[in-house]
């Protein structure tokens, strides 16, 4: 009953309003969500391990990086070392500002909707955030925003950074429901 | 072959070299040098024409081009080969200071322009000591003789009773000594003695050769000072980044360089001429853009609109290329190679074994891409360059500006890095057309992804392989086809592998078996094909030690043993009826001085299984593989150790190698070089290929043309130089061949899987 | 735009692109050529220098970015080439071409003010950016090791 959409667009807030449970519509709302929170270009950077992924297919970074004790790389190959605030002029080395892994806790690589959910929801796992502060953080981190502007040949997350935020806000506004273990977008 | 020398008439070598001081200096070099490589590229020595050869006034002892000795007693060496990482001046010259008896805290060495009068200069082929090592001593003991004699008439006593040692000459009967410096002067005065009369030291008395010797350019490497290619800089230069087609022979056919020239330190925009087959060192043509720095040339370059058209190389297709090797391969080529009746021995064999091996196009991929300045004024033109082959660069740059030979300059600096990519000038041609079109210095700089996308890429190629066996297992007839589009396809319409191409471990395969066919298949070229370090050798060693493995394991004995079988009885094959053969080039040495040595492969065999501890090879969670080649007249054996990381991933953790080069001059270089070549081979044999679609390089940079990184390359690398009193072999090359044959056969050690293509990445997790 | 960078202890005011990589900064217009061009996209690691005492590739790094900060190359490593990375790069015969090892080096420098007795891995992993056509990886961790007064295998 949702409105199809192509792989790189993102459903609008308001087509989840044809969902009346209110439950039902936050878990609709996070498994959109997901698509961005699960796309490579988000979850590269979210990895399950010491080295973040690049491209589509869960290739492990080359160069080699580690993620290091504070998730910005180690002496010698920081995260920064890099990548700078922006994406790099005729070369194809992606930036943003603060650019760096997100803390194993925060691994979304391997993980279901629902697994990504939950974690989201954890202040143990979610760098202490509250709600509110979590729909500011995907709505306007710059970070976050560079999975739109990939540079050079990369597929871009899908949808906008604005209407991501957006999806996330009404998840929460719906009661920030988590799908079941099972539910895929 | 010292009667082959010709001495030229006493001049300095210093004029060009901004040396303060002259000194005595002897021209010299040698028609050995006339070697008949497969490539083609060698040129004959011609008689000097450079400013250099020009008299000098200074003062000093200028025996030949290569030596001076001051008045100060400081003695300048030129190195005339290029520097590239093989420790060449670190080596050669001090051939020429242990013959003259110099102390090395007193020899400066300088770096040879570009000059036929010394010779030939082409780096490359090994062939730096191998290739003059007694025409480096005779220069030395050159200016020894004069040094000795000088004395002598000083001291009026025969020159028999004088000796040169510690930087001076010595008559020991009075206990007298004169010190080089103080002799020079006198003994410049003097003829230079005629070869026969100039005596070489017993090798017992070269106090260095064979000893650790210090790398001489070690600090300037360390602290930025050493000059590369792209270190030059000269007043008024400009950079040039040149928009090159994606396939070769592709020409522009219109292009807007309006928002180029806006770009802020954009000077100027030219077209260079494209190139007609045959391309040799030929420009690429495309669009120049010309700049104030780099980076403002870069986004010039990035600014340009071009519509091209595509030629006739547009379809080339890598995927369906191999099938075309694949069909050549599978029906007779032109028989090479001929002993016994193959074909009748395979008909009445009691097993035949059959496979087909394929390795891709490879890319250099120096660390310092190709780069040159030029300065063309007044008629003349000076070039600095990164080149292994400075007498290429000035003739290409002569041929190109139409000038005599002689107005063109090269100044050679260090190579970062060359396996072959640097002996070809089209990077010179490229330079030199825009410095002149421009009127000022250029500086042309090639990007990764320009070094990547056009270089002279190593052939492509598919061996097919088949074996007879007899009741007993023993292989009594082996057939082996080749086809690979020819570095002569460059330089002219070849599509078949020569019988000097074919010397790469096909015609030279020292195997003692009873019935042997060796096969070139047709192929055709669709990009420049050029050598890369250790050029057939590659895949020939890969299909032959792979094979030889496969034919192990289907008798299920130990690959060593079946090795050494079908390298049958140590023996040495001196004549090229031997080997079933009409010629052998040889690497331009005779087969009476350099045999096909089957004795000493088989002891590089025996002594890299022996340190490797080939009978544990089967230790739990890694697997051992063994290879073993001659090329370059050297023998190398290579044991590689594999293993399955916690990651899935195969490496190389370990590897042992055996080289047994004849005499080496510098014995902790040449151990660099068999590291290196370890370290090379492993990513030839897990990461490395060029593919080609619509007649374009897929790959651009590191990130998709993979090179072994440092945890990527082998923790522990042994190596042992056999000692051997035989004449030099080469260095550079010999330790690639065997790496990747014997990875993949510790790959299928370990694994079960059998890989008949490279890079093994295309068929495990690398 | 007017940019100000200490480099090697000395300060400099350029007129440059803000855009310009540091690379061609430090390469064209302060004729520093130690550091070098390899690969353009931080790949290989041959023009590493410190900002502020971090690593970064000058090949990407615009030169706003050090605007206001200090920058060392290979040239400021040590006064006089005697750093003792240097000196056992030279007593173990490290380099081949040398092309690579200015960014070898510099980054091995960064790892050892961090962890004065790397691993072998932390080695790895720190040189992991830096790629030698040479081959010299087994000499370099070797050096590392002996600059930092470990003895070898």
């Amino acid at each position: 009953m949702l409105p199809q959409v192509g792989p790189s667009e993102l459903r609008a807030p308001e087509a989840f309003g044809v969902i009346t449970d209110k439950t039902d519509r936050s878990r609709a709302l996070f498994l959109e969500a997901s698509r961005v929170f699960l796309h490579p270009r988000c979850a590269n950077c979210h990895p399950d391990g010491n080295s973040p992924y690049q491209r589509t297919g869960w290739q492990l970074h080359d160069p080699p990086v580690q993620r290091g004790p504070e998730d910005r790389g180690i002496p010698g190959m920081e995260c920064t070392s890099c990548h700078q605030d922006r994406n790099a002029e005729l070369a194809r080395v992606p930036g943003a500002p603060n650019w760096h892994v997100a803390p194993l806790s925060m691994a979304w690589v391997g993980r279901t909707p629902r697994q990504v959910c939950e974690q989201l929801k954890d202040p143990a796992r979610n760098g202490g955030k509250t709600l509110a502060q979590i729909v500011e953080h995907n709505a306007h981190d710059e970070l976050v925003g560079w999975g739109w502007k990939p540079g050079a040949d990369r597929e871009p997350a899908p949808g906008t950074q604005e209407r991501f935020g957006a999806i996330v806000a009404a998840w929460v506004e719906t009661g920030a429901e988590c799908p079941s273990e099972e539910a895929r977008p | 072959m010292s009667n082959r020398h010709t001495l030229i008439a006493r001049r300095t070598f210093l004029a060009g070299m901004n040396l303060a001081v002259g000194g005595l200096a002897v021209g010299f070099f040698s028609s050995d040098s006339l070697a008949d490589e497969p490539t083609g590229k060698r040129s004959g020595p011609r008689p000097p024409t450079s400013s250099q050869a020009e008299e000098s006034s200074a003062p000093g002892l200028n025996p030949n081009v290569f030596v001076h000795v001051a008045p100060d007693g400081l003695v300048t060496i030129v190195c005339h080969r290029s520097e590239m990482g093989q420790g060449i001046r670190s080596s050669l010259p001090v051939l020429i200071a242990d013959e003259l008896g110099a102390e090395m805290a007193r020899v400066k060495i300088v770096q040879a322009d570009g000059d036929p009068a010394y010779g030939d200069q082409n780096t490359d082929g090994s062939n730096s000591v191998r290739g003059i090592y007694e025409d480096m001593r005779r220069v030395g003991a050159t200016a020894r003789t004069m040094l000795v004699a000088a004395a002598a008439k000083r001291w009026k006593v025969s020159p028999d009773t004088c000796e040169a040692s510690g930087h001076v000459v010595l008559h020991r009967p009075s206990q007298r000594e004169l010190g080089f410096g103080e002799l020079a002067l006198e003994a410049g005065k003097l003829a230079v003695p005629k070869p026969a009369d100039v005596k070489l030291r017993p090798k017992n008395e070269l106090r260095n050769v064979g000893k650790p010797l210090p790398l001489l350019d070690g600090p300037a490497y360390v602290n930025g000072s050493a000059v590369f290619g792209a270190d030059i800089r000269l007043p008024g230069m400009l950079t040039a980044v040149i928009a090159r087609p994606s396939i070769v022979g592709a020409r522009v056919v219109k292009y807007d360089a309006s928002r180029a020239l806006a770009v802020p330190g954009v000077k100027r925009v030219i077209e260079l001429p494209a190139p007609k087959a045959p391309y040799a060192f030929q420009t690429w043509g495309g669009i120049a853009v010309l700049a104030e720095n780099t980076w403002a040339a870069m986004k010039g370059r990035a600014a340009l609109e071009i519509i091209w058209d595509e030629g006739e190389n547009a379809t080339y297709d890598s995927e369906q290329y191999r099938k075309t090797l694949s069909a050549s391969v599978a029906s007779p080529g032109t028989v090479l190679r001929s002993v016994g009746d193959a074909e009748a021995a395979l008909s009445k064999a009691a097993r035949v074994l059959e496979a087909e091996y394929h390795v891709p196009h490879l890319s250099h991929a120096p660390m310092e891409p190709p780069v040159a300045v030029a300065r063309v004024e007044g008629g003349t033109c000076e070039i600095w360059a990164p080149t292994q082959h400075p007498q290429a660069a000035r003739g290409t740059a002569a041929q190109v500006l139409g000038l005599p030979p002689e107005k063109v300059t090269v100044h050679v600096t260090f190579l970062g890095g060359g396996f072959g990519r640097k002996s070809k000038a089209d990077f010179i041609s490229e330079v030199v057309l825009l410095a002149k079109e421009a009127g000022v210095p250029v500086r042309v700089q090639w990007t990764r992804e320009d070094d990547i996308r056009n270089d002279y890429y190593h052939s492509v190629s598919a061996q097919r392989l088949t074996a007879g066996l007899d009741e007993n297992g023993k292989v009594v007839a082996w057939r082996h086809r080749t086809a690979f589009p020819p570095i002569g396809s460059t330089f002219g319409p070849v599509n078949r592998p020569s019988l000097g191409d074919l010397q790469q471990g096909v015609l030279d395969l020292g195997i003692g078996v009873p019935n042997i066919r060796a096969e070139a298949c047709e192929a055709n070229a669709h990009v420049r094909i050029g050598w890369l370090r250790s050029v057939y050798n590659i895949f020939h060693a890969f299909s032959v030690n792979s094979f030889i493995d496969e034919i192990a394991h289907a008798r299920g004995e130990d690959p060593r043993d079946v090795l050494l079988e079908v390298l049958g009885p140590p023996r040495v094959m001196k004549t090229v009826r031997e080997l079933g053969i009409e010629k052998l080039s040889n690497y331009g040495q005779p087969l009476e001085k350099h045999p096909v040595n089957v004795a000493r492969l088989r002891g590089v065999i025996e002594r890299v299984t022996e340190l490797s501890r080939w009978s544990d090879r089967k230790k739990e969670g890694r697997a051992l593989g063994l290879a073993a080649h001659r090329s370059f007249l050297s023998y190398v054996a290579v044991v590689a150790s594999v293993v399955r990381n916690p990651d899935g991933k195969i490496a190389v953790d370990e590897a042992w190698i055996v080289v047994d080069a004849g005499t080496v001059i510098n014995p902790d270089r040449v151990k660099a070089q068999m590291e290196g070549s370890i370290i090379f081979g492993t990513s030839i044999a897990l990461y490395s290929g060029i593919t080609m679609k619509g007649g374009a390089v897929e790959q651009s940079n590191f990130r998709d043309y993979r090179l072994a990184r440092i945890g990527e390359a082998p923790r522990k690398i042994h190596v042992e130089i056999v000692p051997s009193e035989e004449a030099p072999g080469g260095i550079g090359e010999p330790g690639v061949p065997p790496v990747a044959p014997a990875i993949a056969n510790a790959v299928f050690a370990l694994t079960g899987t059998r890989v008949r293509e490279l890079p093994i990445s295309k068929a495990l997790k690398t | 735009m007017s940019i100000r960078v200490r480099i090697n202890g000395v300060e400099k005011e350029l007129d440059v692109d803000p855009e310009m990589p540091l690379l061609w900064a430090l390469r064209d217009v302060l004729g520093l050529t130690g550091t070098k061009y390899g690969c353009g996209q931080a790949l290989c690691g041959a023009c590493t220098v410190h900002l502020d005492g971090q690593t970064v590739r000058a090949c990407v790094t615009p030169i706003r970015r050090a605007d206001g900060h200090s920058v060392t190359t290979i040239e400021g490593l040590s006064p006089d080439g005697n750093h003792p990375l240097q000196r056992a790069w030279v007593d173990l015969g490290v380099p081949q071409c040398g092309f690579c090892q200015a960014g070898q080096l510099m980054c091995a420098a960064a790892l050892l003010e961090k962890k004065p007795k790397p691993t072998d891995a932390e080695i790895d992993h720190s040189l992991a950016g830096n790629l030698c056509r040479c081959g010299t990886y087994t000499r370099i961790r070797a050096a590392v090791k002996k600059a930092a007064g470990m003895s070898g295998e």
